[in-house]
């Protein structure tokens, strides 16, 4: 059953999502030839500020504005599919509600983390040109110095705890969703506030506990960037694992014992 | 035999409001239910809570004995009385998607139900008329070999003719074991069908009696008296 | 074709009459088989329980009789569906005089004017 859940509900969101994804890889791709090949390395500094400041921009509001859209493509997809009418349905077939929960934690898992490989990919396309990397080239060892590592492996470091990252935002998002059923009158209203109020403690949370554990000193000044970034990254992966875990157990009790469909 | 659907002092209470309280009857096997009364009188809670889409306030629903609960699905055929199914799909689609999730789902006896009531296969559900979509909702429900079937509101947004089909669907694919308990305020068309009928009033047993002991005991027939007891 | 119930009396009562009609007026012959339970209620578009208690009414009546594995069929006593037939006219008779009377008119009166229609239309025009 969780095989053919996790079948239907990729089938839902897979026209949107490979759509959006398609064009976001061939406006990479369309950047990378029209623009980034063409880009001078060895012209004077003030003419490449211009187009790689608008490059940067522009592929940053387009980075966030893909996540949205599959984060919103998740919520959509698990509102709709059991909390809608169509949850008349669902709810109806022979299915337990933690197999339902599974199934939407890793059909939108699967989505979440195919967006940042896609997300990616078009990056390492944007600044893979034979140009950047020459450019890159004499400046290597001094980053990687800086870094404590090579900038590559920085980044597939930084990529990776993105995608475990992905799981909490998932469940994030299903946990909002599920507290906000429990207030019939105000549901929708009820799942944002949930979110934003969720994604406020947590912060907050993390900051006191990062300062109770002495991490926000950076006063020392001899660590490298990777291992500012590793001190803060691990604990932060290994809090929100935790607070999956809670959100988990939460989403479960209303999902098997809070189900009243209106 | 146990009884196929049992309510013990069940109670649902919407925020302050009741919607059931203090419900207690169980239905037989084999029989051909009329869930009758008027708007808010607590129907589709009732259907609601035996489909397992709502949790009692207190007391208990029992299916074949057993709270609402994965066994409980795989024998209740369930039609609400909304569109409830994924606009975006199309109709052999949903064939497909009933076959993958009920095993007692008869592919042959749905496309037979269709084809009678010439409805295209490929075409998606949004595409098609209000009255279409019901039909299409009702074969789907209808072409499962189950033990209960729970039919909301089964005729009130198609023509005459189409009732007429869907009451005949009914009788033809109902059999001894089985028990429908149909919800709606349609009671003339439907009297014939029924075996029996229980009359809700502001979510309390107003009455659970025979068709056959109402014309009897009363000399009317149930729609005449559903209208004198609900006179407002 | 849904058969014609009327809604004060039980269904099943109806039914039996319906069917009992049938019977005597050799829409079924004797000893034929009847239709099944399922294919009656179809027919009539009513309940299958309701049918089969109909027809369970009728087999106490003696009018049919069940095989246990081949069904059921009208019983060749020519006796009984006499008597039935007999018990039927009677009915309507009774029905038909207790209606004339409502209107006023007596019962020889009733008696004429029956003539008179049987007679044929000669006498109708003359008058």
């Amino acid at each position: 059953m969780l095989g053919k859940l996790i079948k239907y509900d990729l089938r839902a969101s897979a026209k949107i999502f490979i759509l959006l994804h398609a064009a976001f890889l061939l406006v990479c791709a369309a950047a990378r030839l029209l623009v980034m090949d063409r880009l001078d390395f060895h012209a004077p500094a003030e003419t490449l500020i211009a187009p790689i400041t608008v490059m940067l921009v522009l592929g940053t509001f387009l980075i966030s504005a893909l996540s949205l859209c599959t984060s919103l493509l998740i919520t959509f997809r698990f509102y709709r599919n059991l909390f809608s009418r169509e949850g008349y349905l669902s709810w109806t077939l022979p299915v337990s509600g933690t197999t339902h929960l599974w199934a939407k934690i890793i059909s939108g898992y699967l989505l979440a983390a195919l967006d940042m490989i896609i997300i990616y990919a078009g990056i390492l396309l944007l600044v893979t040109g034979r140009n950047v990397t020459a450019a890159y080239q004499p400046v290597a060892p001094e980053m990687a110095e800086a870094i404590g590592m090579p900038l590559s492996s920085f980044g597939l470091c930084v990529f990776i705890f993105c995608v475990i990252g992905g799981i909490s935002s998932v469940l994030l998002i299903y946990f909002s969703i599920c507290v906000g059923q429990l207030f019939p009158a105000h549901r929708v209203l009820c799942a944002i506030a949930a979110y934003f109020i969720t994604s406020f403690v947590i912060q907050i949370a993390v900051l006191v506990i990062m300062a109770a554990l002495g991490m926000l000193d950076y006063g020392t000044g001899t660590d490298t960037l990777a291992d500012e970034m590793f001190s803060l990254l691990v604990p932060n992966t290994i809090f929100a694992l935790l607070l999956c875990i809670a959100q988990y157990a939460a989403v479960h009790y209303i999902m098997n014992k809070k189900i009243n469909l209106i | 035999m146990r009884p196929i659907l049992e309510c013990q002092r069940l109670t649902k209470k919407y925020g302050n409001f009741y919607a059931l309280s203090d419900l207690t009857f169980s239905l037989d096997r084999g029989q051909i239910v009329g869930l009758l009364g008027p708007n808010g009188s607590g129907k589709t809670t009732l259907i609601k809570l035996a489909a397992g889409l709502l949790v009692p306030t207190d007391g208990h629903i029992m299916i074949n004995g057993l709270a609402p609960c994965t066994d409980t699905k795989k024998i209740v055929s369930y039609l609400p009385d909304r569109n409830f199914l994924n606009e975006h799909m199309r109709v052999r689609e949903l064939l497909s998607f009933y076959k993958d999730f009920y095993e007692n789902f008869s592919t042959e006896r749905a496309c037979k139900m269709l084809d009678s009531l010439e409805i295209d296969r490929h075409m998606q559900l949004q595409s098609l008329s209000k009255g279409t979509k019901e039909k299409v909702q009702l074969a789907l429900v209808m072409s499962r070999v189950a033990d209960l079937y729970i039919l909301d509101e089964p005729i009130g947004g198609v023509d005459p003719a189409a009732r007429d089909y869907i009451l005949r669907t009914i009788l033809t694919n109902y059999d001894e074991n089985a028990s429908i308990l149909i919800s709606t305020h349609l009671i003339s068309d439907i009297e014939n069908v029924l075996d029996r009928v229980i009359f809700l009033k502001s979510g309390q047993l107003a009455l659970n009696a025979s068709v056959d002991e109402i014309r009897t005991q009363y000399g009317k027939s149930v729609d005449v008296l559903f209208r004198e007891v609900f006179k407002c | 074709m849904p058969w014609n119930l009327d809604d004060s009396r039980p269904i099943y009562l109806q039914l039996m009459e319906r069917i009992q009609h049938d019977i005597v007026s050799g829409v079924y012959q004797p000893g034929d088989k009847l239709p099944s339970v399922r294919d009656l209620a179809l027919d009539a578009a009513v309940n299958p329980n309701t049918m089969q208690k109909a027809l369970s009414e009728l087999e106490r009546s003696g009018l049919v009789y069940s095989h246990r594995t081949s069904g059921r069929f009208i019983t060749d006593d020519s006796t009984l569906l006499k008597k039935i037939k007999t018990d039927l006219a009677q009915e309507y008779i009774s029905s038909f005089l207790e209606q004339m009377s409502h209107l006023g008119i007596s019962g020889s009166e009733t008696l004429e004017m029956i003539k008179q229609t049987l007679g044929g239309g000669d006498n109708e025009t003359n008058s």
